[in-house]
């Protein structure tokens, strides 16, 4: 029994970070049928915006107060790079056909990956590292934050991670704010009345660029405190973290309902319970952690023949 | 590309009569210059030191100057005649630009190789200002009434000729770039490629062969493979272009299968690399390897098709419950069941799973293949010129990369072809009037498939080894880019795409570590601004330049000819 | 008129040329150098881009150090070494065209590489048919020596492939005899990434761990791709092993070690050479300290040799760290300029003396960096030096060094 409600915990944990990515993908989709496969990367630089932010202004003290900061650091800089990819990239290809988007995601992404591998430790085209910063060829350790990271709390048999409480926290708060957010407040109106018509919604005087600028930042929030969250469980970050996670939390959206925010909520936390357990339980040669991804795979494939529109229901899934 | 300010009409008008001696001038200046010693440096760019006896890239610069003398005379002179089809001023302004540019980067490419402008000889300056007068004239020469060059007709014996001069051509271009081994001196060779290619365009030769082409369809076809089979003798018995070049190909066909399924249905697969690779493990685990884990070897046609079918059926397992889903979903899927491809092979090695593909060491050691007494591993001696192993899989890829190019253009130019357009470009009205779209939509699936698993069970006889991380993500998306790259839905763009993503890295390994992030740049760049890519089908292009009318026109002519019995 | 006279001048001018560089000899064929010496190359196939770069890079560097010297004390009398590296991006089909291009080379007398046994997979044969020998400084997999049934019926594959590390077989058991015998445990865990070098690890850590008495309580695989090890150490901690071994590299097994201690699973983790890399405790952090590897050879900074090597390292300027493989990397230059020390005395071209080459390749013997450096009638290395660490106060320290019969 404490080993499943261990496992269930570890899935909770692991299905929060997915959740969190998740949002990002669901919210832009659900307002430009666009499959943001450069999302994943916006996490990546939000974890490398808060080891920055560590390591330039703090110099890596592990402090409890300098977190708040690291968020800020890791918000700022997902932030930045979702709007400038909106606007450089993705809003010249509005009316492109579908393929254009998507391949020019694909392109982000790679593109991204590489400026964080080349060129974090130095200004590009020159050796100049001002604040000494890690070669980001490989994995640099996140700095821990005390209080939040450190020894494991024990109730009963089940072992809980520290980092897994701020995880778990920080999807509990992001939710709640995202939903007073979208059906409380006039632009998370303005970006239902889009989602649902995007030319009805302009002729009611909805700004419609601005609301899509306001989704990709929405969804780099979320992604840039995941960035700082998955730091803190993991203990490190590489330049390749967004690609593996981007792609589950596309699936969890997927898994919810694409375009319904709290269907990526729900879809993250199944798939990640789904990978605990099948860790776990699944006996024999196809089961364990080698064959998790493709359960998770296969689970997904399942969902979109017998339920195509999510566990919860998608928006528009028949304008593709 | 920096856009050069047009200049004033009025010193156009002024000056536009001394240009043309002006011109003249200034290509026979480059040519001198290209005759004397360039470099004071010998091992630089290939010995360039020599006067009377020029280098690479001083032919190169011979040749451009000679068709700017050549488009000077077409342009007010003996060849006037032929000058009235082409926009001489286009042309020559064109070429006068890339002529500079070549020349700068020549004396750039010495300074910084040989350490020093000290090491630039009398004779590259002499290039250079020649160049420069060239440039600046060109600017200044009138541009003149033309003819439409669709309604040049010459005989027909002399159109084929051109077509096979310009893929004898190609041909030797393409082996001259491949023995450089110097990246300037490849670069540089590709800025003279393009600066003639662009002349060639803005002249209006090139929608000269575009009207002439059509005409000779079959002879195109045939100098094209023609020229492709003679390239291994171009090699003089090196393989290691061979390698290169069969590696192109097996990519080409992967491409090829993939454009069945993008370009013409337009379903977005972003897993395909998992067909090649469902090909290539059937061949590595039926072959006779010490490692294979089947203990059956059945001649290797039997082989191929197998691997086409299991490939094929692979697509069928996958195609039938998805392809009821819309686009995206399908997107995301297939790069699921890539996932699970690779997994599944990576997992399958005893300790989770039956022993079938030892897992992440893959199945090295695979012999090569053997047909009757030929063995493709040797060396062949034909014509007194040896062809060595990878000579040997280039002809066997190349009869497969024919048989895939066949399969497309007959489903292209078919019932069902039409019907995969008809999907691509609206799924409820070709449902409407009555195409079949789920089962055009599987065919699609499962004859890319097939081929593609063709193609894999001869990649693991060429590769030797079999393993899983052959088969990753980036890959499908190497091959997606090659099709986006190149055009989609058309046979030489796919072809041209694939031999740039796998050539140039090869050849301009100076930046191997930039290599990925140029290549993200140029999939967004691409989208902005050339969406349809190199070679675009002009429906394709009409798809994404919807605003264009006379482009509509066009298409919708030649769509209404083609459908003419 | 005047366009004519152009014309005139031009084309003449133009054919001469033609005609003179068809027939004319221009460069190209110098084989020997201003000091009269031919000169033979020695390639370096490793990944020198992407993420395992560092290692490659250093590599490369090592062979660059052992030829230089090499040259210096003229250790090939006539010939002069040169090295050309070439990079394989970790991946096979560039690998093979990298060693096609080595074998179409009539000067390359040798060729060290590669890192990646998928990867040697692929250029092994493409050596082989051009009889070019191949000395690999990481490839520790067991068949790529003794082919498909290594353990039962060991058959050379390649006659021209060697290496200078060991393998699989011999540090595992190293592991096995450590953890039973010195350490006292009898209970042990083990995880692996699922790739060449580390599953083989495994497997031939868990024969030899069994065959002594131990248990081996539970056997679980990670992605190294990730970074939330969580459900598998859940999955293992239950059983209460007494060490984790691991089978894997640092990059993977610094993370998984740390998140097994704030798990509550307070054992020692135990590897290979692949984790013992100083990065491997500033990702593990401050719960480092207790963990274990062993590696092959005698540290470095500990012989006369190793001091010596790292000094000159040093003072060669590579802007690049000599990185894990960077002694066998060494030693494998050194094995090569031995053989051709014998092979080319009287030589007049590296191609004709290949065969030479090989055959004096599989008899050389002498000190290397890694201990005494010689190969046995498989191309496995006969030095079975190896070395036992230890993480105390966060930095790795030696146990103890051996030599395994």
């Amino acid at each position: 029994m404490d080993i499943f409600v261990q496992q269930l915990v570890n899935g909770l944990t692991l299905g929060s970070l997915y959740a969190l990515i998740a949002v990002g993908y669901t919210v832009v989709y659900g307002i430009l049928q666009l499959i943001n496969f450069a999302h994943g990367e916006v996490f990546m630089i939000g974890a490398f915006g808060a080891l920055t932010t560590s390591l330039v202004l703090f110099r890596g003290q592990t402090s409890l107060w300098i977190l708040p900061f690291m968020i800020i650091g890791a918000v700022i800089a997902s932030v930045v790079t979702a709007v400038l990819m909106e606007r450089f990239a993705y809003r010249p290809l509005r009316n492109a056909p579908r393929l254009a988007p998507l391949i020019t995601a694909i392109g982000i992404s790679v593109f991204l990956q590489e400026i964080v591998r080349l060129n974090y430790d130095h200004v590009p085209f020159t050796s100049w590292n001002p604040f000494d910063l890690p070669d980001a060829k490989s994995l640099i350790p996140f700095p821990q934050i005390d209080v939040v990271t450190g020894p494991a709390f024990q109730v009963g048999g089940v072992t809980i991670q520290r980092a897994a409480i701020f995880t778990i926290g920080a999807l509990l708060m992001c939710s709640a704010v995202l939903w007073y957010f979208i059906n409380r407040t006039k632009m998370g109106r303005g970006m239902q009345a889009v989602s649902q018509d995007p030319d009805t919604a302009r002729l009611m005087g909805i700004n419609v660029d601005r609301v899509i600028v306001v989704a990709f930042m929405l969804g780099a929030i979320l992604a840039g405190i995941a960035g700082v969250a998955q730091g803190l469980q993991n203990n490190n970050i590489d330049f390749r973290m967004g690609f593996l996670a981007g792609l589950k939390a596309f699936t969890a959206a997927v898994l919810g309902g694409i375009g319904n925010v709290a269907g990526a909520v729900v879809g993250g936390l199944v798939l990640g319970i789904v990978e605990a357990m099948a860790t776990q339980y699944i006996p024999g040669q196809f089961g364990g952690s080698p064959w998790k991804d493709v359960w998770a795979f296969v689970m997904l494939i399942l969902v979109l023949v017998f339920r195509p529109e999510g566990l919860l229901g998608a928006k528009a899934v028949d304008r593709a | 590309m920096i856009k050069i300010p047009d200049i004033p009409e009025s010193v156009v008008v002024r000056h536009g009569a001394k240009a043309w001696p002006l011109a003249l001038a200034g290509a026979g200046l480059l040519m001198t210059g290209s005759l004397l010693s360039w470099s004071g440096d010998p091992q630089v760019l290939g010995d360039l030191s020599i006067s009377f006896n020029p280098g690479g890239l001083q032919i190169q610069a011979l040749a451009l100057a000679l068709l700017a003398v050549v488009l000077l005379l077409a342009h007010k002179g003996p060849l006037t005649s032929l000058g009235q089809w082409a926009d001489t001023a286009l042309g020559l302004r064109a070429l006068a630009t890339w002529a500079l540019l070549f020349m700068v980067m020549v004396v750039v490419a010495i300074t910084i190789e040989a350490g020093g402008l000290i090491n630039i000889d009398p004779g590259g300056w002499i290039s250079l200002l020649g160049a420069v007068l060239l440039f600046a004239a060109a600017r200044l020469v009138l541009p003149r009434e033309t003819r439409d060059p669709a309604e040049a007709h010459l005989p027909g014996w002399s159109e084929i000729l051109v077509i096979v001069v310009l893929m004898a051509a190609i041909l030797f271009g393409t082996a001259y770039a491949l023995g450089l081994t110097d990246a300037w001196e490849f670069v540089l060779f590709l800025v003279f490629v393009t600066g003639v290619v662009i002349a060639g365009i803005r002249a209006g030769l090139l929608s000269w062969l575009g009207h002439v082409t059509p005409r000779h369809r079959h002879v195109l076809t045939l100098a094209a493979f023609a020229a492709a089979f003679f390239f291994p003798f171009t090699q003089n018995g090196s393989d290691a272009n061979m390698s290169i070049a069969s590696q192109i190909l097996i990519f080409g066909a992967a491409a090829m299968s993939l454009n069945i399924v993008v370009g013409l249905a337009g379903l977005l697969d972003l897993g395909y690399i998992a067909f090649l690779g469902a090909g290539a493990y059937v061949g590595a685990t039926l072959s006779t390897s010490a490692f294979a884990t089947i203990g059956w070897n059945p001649p290797f046609f039997v082989v191929v098709l197998l691997g086409a079918c299991v490939s094929g059926t692979l697509g069928l397992i996958i195609g039938t419950p998805t392809l009821r889903v819309s686009g995206d979903y399908l997107a995301i899927v297939t790069l699921g069941f890539g996932e699970i491809f690779r997994l599944s092979m990576f997992n399958l090695d005893g300790n989770n799973g039956p022993d079938l593909t030892h897992g992440p060491n893959g199945i090295p050691a695979i012999p090569d293949l053997a047909f009757g007494s030929f063995n493709f591993g040797d060396t062949h001696n034909v014509l007194g010129i040896p062809l060595a192993r990878f000579s040997n899989y280039y002809f066997l890829l190349l009869v497969v990369i024919a048989f895939i190019i066949l399969v497309f253009s007959r489903l292209n130019n078919s019932r069902i072809g039409r019907g995969w357009v008809a999907i691509r470009e609206d799924e409820k009205a070709a449902e409407a009037m009555g195409v079949n779209v789920f089962g055009l939509k599987i065919l699609a699936f499962v004859v890319g498939a097939f081929l593609a698993g063709m193609a894999g069970t001869i990649k693991a006889h060429q590769d030797v080894s079999v393993t899983p991380d052959q088969y990753i993500f980036l890959e499908s998306a190497f091959l997606l880019a090659a099709i986006v790259l190149g055009g989609m839905g058309t046979v030489a763009g796919v072809m041209i795409g694939a031999v740039i993503l796998k050539l140039l890295p090869e050849k301009l390994r100076f930046f191997s570590d930039y290599r990925l992030l140029l290549f993200g740049l140029l999939l967004v760049l691409m989208m902005r601004f050339r969406p349809e890519g190199l070679v675009a089908s002009k429906r394709r292009q009409l798809e994404f330049h919807e605003e264009d009318e006379g482009l509509a026109v066009r298409v919708e002519g030649e769509f209404a000819e083609e459908v003419k019995p | 008129m005047h366009q004519r006279s152009i014309v005139r001048v031009a084309a003449p001018l133009l054919i001469a040329s033609l005609a003179l560089s068809a027939c004319g000899s221009r460069g190209g064929t110098d084989t020997g150098t201003s000091t009269g010496n031919k000169t033979a190359i020695i390639g370096v196939m490793a990944p020198l881009s992407g993420n395992l770069s560092a290692l490659g890079l250093g590599i490369q560097h090592s062979v660059e150090l052992a030829v230089q010297q090499a040259n210096a004390n003229k250790a090939v009398p006539g010939w002069t070494l040169k090295v050309e590296a070439k990079d394989d991006e970790q991946k096979p089909d560039v690998g093979k065209n990298a060693a096609t291009a080595f074998a179409a080379e009539a000067n390359v007398a040798g060729v060290v590489g590669n890192l990646n046994s998928s990867v040697t997979q692929s250029t092994q044969s493409v050596l082989a048919t051009a009889n070019i020998v191949q000395v690999s400084p990481a490839n520790t997999g067991p068949s790529l020596t003794k082919g498909a049934n290594f353990s039962t019926a060991p058959v050379r594959p390649y006659k021209t492939f060697f290496r200078t590390c060991t393998t699989d077989t011999v540090q595992g058991k190293f592991a096995a005899d450590y953890l039973y015998n010195t350490a006292g445990f009898k209970k042990v865990a083990t995880i692996n990434d699922k790739k060449t070098y580390g599953q083989g690890l495994v497997k031939e850590f868990t024969k030899f761990f069994t065959g002594l008495g131990g248990t081996v309580v539970g056997a679980e695989t990670i992605n190294p791709d990730e970074s939330n090890f969580q459900a598998v150490i859940s999955k293992v901690k239950p059983t209460a092993p007494q060490a984790v071994y691991y089978g894997g590299e640092y990059p993977a097994a610094g993370p998984l070690s740390q998140q097994m201690k704030a798990s509550g699973l307070n054992v020692p983790l135990m590897g290979g050479d692949g984790i013992f890399d100083p990065k491997y405790v500033a990702l593990a952090g401050a719960t480092a300290n207790g963990d274990l590897a062993t590696s092959v050879g005698a540290p470095a900074d500990q012989s006369a040799v190793g001091k010596k090597f790292l000094a000159d390292y040093a003072k060669a300027g590579y802007k690049e760290p000599s990185a894990a493989y960077g002694t066998f990397s060494y030693d494998a230059a050194n094995a090569i300029i031995n053989a051709l020390k014998v092979s080319l005395k009287d030589a007049k071209d590296v191609a004709s003396v290949r065969q030479a080459t090989l055959d004096a390749l599989g008899n050389v013997s002498f000190d290397g960096l890694t201990g005494k450096v010689g190969f046995d009638k498989y191309g496995d290395s006969t030095s079975r030096v190896l070395t036992s660490y230890k993480v105390a106060n966060l930095k790795w320290a030696q146990i103890k060094t051996v030599t395994v019969p």
